[in-house]
């Protein structure tokens, strides 16, 4: 049930070992719960826990909170400065010289999360240079980044 | 008579004791101390030129002194490090006297600021259960709770007056209630109301406290808080409460003056003064009281 999931984290070299009775599935929407949480759950319920993500149309799409959740482990992810956090969270790729650092995986075509200067994961992104090599230009493709909170407000 | 107008409701408020002054509402924000310490966020924010000043009767309040831009679009705002949220309303979910652990029905949860306030006092522990009836404000509630990183909430799409087909009892109740709102929050408040909005909010009021009763657990404690002005939505649906419900209220010594207990002419019972009633002023208009639901025999 959870393999949309592992698939998707396994990208950023990270790897969980839930309890997976509790994770439930409400739609196409996954949430991870404690066990109290298990027992008082009625079958109608909207929203539960902690909200881990979406499947459509075959696509996993990751909540910030998993998101979160995978950049407190050994996987890849680069550190940017604080302009370049604003510029992200506004829905902007990641230019090279905004990378303070990177861990991980650091070819064209990875993954990657995005983390501010306090270690706060702010969404992720794919890779589209050698992030040793490449002088310039963009270094990361934004594809989610927090501000989505504010624009799904707008929708 | 017209039974509304401005005229018409600041002469309800003459009657009750207060003089219409324009009040000084300022914007304000509350620390999220499950996701971050209130020293480095003060600190966080200054560096972004947003100044704040504590608010003296919520532990987690601030005054948003001055702002370059709006305090809802910083990546500490997305990222759940606080919430904005008026000061009167950080009031109610901080009367409880234990929170860790409990079961919490919060029966009018839409938009979320107190339920993830609720989360944040009970260390994400226990379990709050979030109802709202509305489907728009029940998705607005839940990206409320993933931005904040709520952990402990159940959400349900329901009507509070039908929280017993949940089949819980609950230790402790918020009700912050539907109401007719009030002028400070409101430019066009005096235009719209009526004072059978008002009578009406007050009928679906007592139903939803109805209701509560049954689903809370002997011994439970139970607040209620209306952001409106008006007493049927206050102090006279407390009067009803004690007099129809197994409740009976409890001393709080939050901010805001004693509720009455005489209204229009019309004497209440005495204990529905340990409510507390916000005239607008530092704060919107709030009222709020907390109840016990006394033990069956």
């Amino acid at each position: 049930m959870i393999k949309p999931i592992t698939d998707f984290v396994k990208q950023f070299n990270a790897s969980f070992s839930w309890d997976e009775r509790l994770i439930v599935w409400k739609k196409n929407r996954y949430f991870l719960i404690t066990g109290n949480m298990k027992r008082l759950l009625n079958e109608g319920f909207f929203y539960v826990g902690t909200y881990l993500g979406k499947v459509k149309s075959e696509q996993f799409f990751p909540s910030f909170s998993l998101l979160q959740m995978v950049s407190e482990q050994q996987t890849n992810k680069v550190y940017v400065d604080r302009k370049s956090a604003w510029l992200f969270i506004c829905g902007r790729d990641i230019f090279k010289r905004g990378i303070v650092r990177a861990k991980g995986a650091k070819g064209e075509g990875s993954y990657t999360l995005v983390l501010n200067e306090y270690e706060e994961c702010l969404g992720f992104g794919r890779i589209v240079c050698d992030l040793d090599m490449a002088e310039g230009g963009v270094a990361v493709k934004n594809i989610s980044d927090v501000g989505d909170f504010l624009r799904r407000e707008r929708r | 008579m017209l039974m509304s107008g401005r005229e018409f409701f600041l002469n309800r408020y003459r009657e009750l004791g207060w003089k219409h002054e324009q009040p000084k509402l300022r914007q304000a924000i509350r620390i999220n101390t499950a996701n971050t310490g209130r020293e480095d966020l003060i600190k966080r924010l200054k560096s972004l030129g947003i100044k704040l000043e504590k608010v003296s009767f919520v532990e987690d309040g601030y005054w948003i002194c001055e702002a370059k831009f709006s305090v809802g679009v910083t990546s500490e705002y997305l990222l759940g490090l606080y919430s904005i949220q008026e000061a009167a309303a950080q009031i109610p979910a901080t009367l409880f006297s234990e929170l860790k652990g409990k079961i919490v029905l919060d029966a009018c949860a839409a938009p979320g600021g107190k339920t993830v306030q609720l989360a944040d006092l009970m260390q994400n522990t226990g379990a709050i259960i979030a109802l709202d009836v509305d489907k728009r404000r029940t998705i607005a509630l839940t990206n409320h709770l993933e931005r904040c990183r709520v952990k402990n909430a159940i959400v349900y799409q329901l009507d509070a007056r039908q929280a017993s087909r949940l089949g819980l009892k609950f230790d402790c109740i918020l009700l912050d209630v539907p109401c007719s709102g009030n002028f400070a929050a409101d430019d066009d408040w005096f235009a719209r109301r009526t004072i059978e909005d008002v009578e009406r909010n007050a009928k679906v009021q007592k139903e939803i406290l109805t209701e509560a009763v049954n689903v809370l657990r002997d011994d439970g404690e139970l607040v209620y808080a209306t952001c409106s002005l008006e007493p049927e939505e206050d102090e006279l649906n407390i009067d009803w409460a004690v007099k129809n419900l197994a409740l009976e209220t409890e001393k709080i010594g939050c901010y805001g003056r004693e509720a009455l207990t005489s209204v229009f002419g019309k004497r209440l019972d005495g204990s529905v003064a340990n409510g507390r009633r916000m005239w607008p002023g530092r704060t919107q208009g709030f009222f709020v009281c907390k109840f016990r639901k006394c033990e069956a025999e």
